[in-house]
């Protein structure tokens, strides 16, 4: 290392003499001052001209417009955010609204169905009481018709049988009271 | 052995020689190049304006990016009523980067390694905004060169530096950028004229050398034309806004 820089501090010496024969700086030469002055000027203010004119104010718009755009972007979803959070609300509201009545709805038809129920019960009730008592009665009628029924056949039957055995006629009178004593005995026993 | 690593700085004419009323003003090197980077500033510009997305493509997001670099460094320093000399800062910074980044190409020609150009741009700043401070202010402007809260006994020393120092402004302005790119670009033909005369043996240290100041003199391209931007803001500012 110590060698390189060795080399670098000589050939530095030499080109600092170069320098010194050869002399200068050529900034320090007036011979092209006005020349770059004049061409300087030019340049720039054509420069100046086309960018101040053509391109900065495209830029400006661009930038703009994309600013713009963002911002109404911005919002137009701020916009649609507070819409929908409105209809979320409506719709809650809905919701609400419906539970509501269905709880209503609910009540009503449990109250009409019982209701239903219960005179639906009343009348079959009391039909299937008519009809018992109905049926009470038609079974006492029986009841009634079938003792008569049961001493006449008996009656038959008693004078059929003794006519069979004895060959005789007895008289009717003395084997009904016959008959009906004996019924009147045995009978409850049945019906 | 190396040339001399002046030489990159000399002027020389190319085509016919112009002459108006007597003074030289041929198309030189110097003019061909502040021709290419207004060329190139412009195509760079044409380009970048040529669609208008909403979402820009590369060369379009560049130029939106130097135009809110550019306005952001006016805002900043100058505040809002320096917008209509928006325009011609912008094109400053681009005209001052581009001919720092062309000078950087190998075998071109930096045009701002030159004093005249540098001072002429300082000039017309340092003319420009005290006529817009005087035209805004009228003689109160002058009241620049009294601060406030100084003590009485100091007050005309004080006035005397302040006077001095606003008017050294364009010589500090343009010597600035023109020591700056001058010294870049010498340092960086020495060291590759170091690389040629220590061949293969010994040329791979100012090569190294070689290839890091490359990096520093980009940097430094963008860091003066920055530098030489803002400072016209500043400049601007103190004719704008006028402080008691």
């Amino acid at each position: 290392m110590k060698r390189h820089f060795g080399f670098i501090i000589a050939l530095l010496a030499i080109q600092n003499d170069l320098f010194a024969a050869e002399a200068g700086m050529p900034q320090l030469d007036p011979k092209y001052w006005a020349s770059q002055a004049f061409w300087l000027i030019l340049v720039f203010t054509i420069l100046y001209i086309s960018i101040a004119k053509f391109y900065l104010p495209k830029i400006k718009n661009n930038l703009d417009n994309r600013e713009n755009k963002i911002k109404d972007d911005l919002d137009d979803a701020n916009k649609f955010k507070e819409l929908s959070e409105n209809k979320f609300k409506e719709y809650e509201k809905i919701l609400e609204n419906a539970k509501k009545e269905v709880i209503k709805i609910q009540i009503e038809s449990k109250n009409k169905l019982d209701k239903d129920i219960k005179t639906k019960k009343e009348t079959v009730e009391k039909e299937i009481e008519k009809e018992i008592i109905k049926a009470q009665k038609e079974i006492s009628d029986l009841k009634k018709n079938s003792i008569s029924d049961i001493q006449k056949i008996s009656e038959n039957i008693a004078s059929n049988i003794i006519e069979s055995i004895s060959g005789d006629k007895l008289n009717e009178s003395s084997i009904k009271a016959v008959v009906e004593d004996v019924s009147k005995k045995n009978l409850g026993k049945y019906l | 052995m190396a040339s001399n690593p002046m030489q990159q700085f000399s002027v020389h004419k190319i085509g016919p020689e112009i002459k108006i009323a007597g003074i030289d003003l041929s198309f030189t090197n110097a003019s061909l190049f502040m021709v290419i980077s207004a060329s190139m500033i412009l195509l760079f510009l044409f380009f970048g304006t040529k669609e208008k997305k909403i979402i820009p493509d590369k060369i379009q997001l560049i130029s939106e990016i130097f135009y809110t670099f550019v306005a952001k460094m006016i805002s900043d320093t100058a505040g809002s009523k320096a917008k209509p000399y928006f325009p011609f800062i912008f094109s400053l910074f681009m005209f001052v980067l581009f001919c720092n980044m062309v000078g950087m190409l190998p075998y071109s020609f930096t045009v701002t390694s030159h004093i005249i150009v540098t001072l002429i741009m300082a000039l017309f700043i340092f003319i420009a905004v005290t006529i817009i401070g005087f035209a805004k202010h009228g003689f109160r402007y002058l009241s620049i060169f009294v601060p406030s809260g100084v003590p009485t006994v100091l007050l005309p020393l004080i006035t005397v530096i302040e006077i001095i120092s606003y008017l050294s402004r364009p010589v500090s302005l343009s010597v600035r950028l023109f020591a700056n790119m001058m010294a870049g670009h010498t340092m960086l033909k020495v060291f590759g004229g170091f690389v040629i005369s220590l061949g293969l043996l010994g040329g791979w240290l100012p090569l190294g050398f070689s290839i890091a100041l490359t990096g520093l003199e980009i940097l430094v391209a963008f860091l003066q034309a920055y530098v030489f931007a803002i400072l016209t803001c500043i400049y601007l500012n103190d004719a704008l806004n006028l402080h008691h």
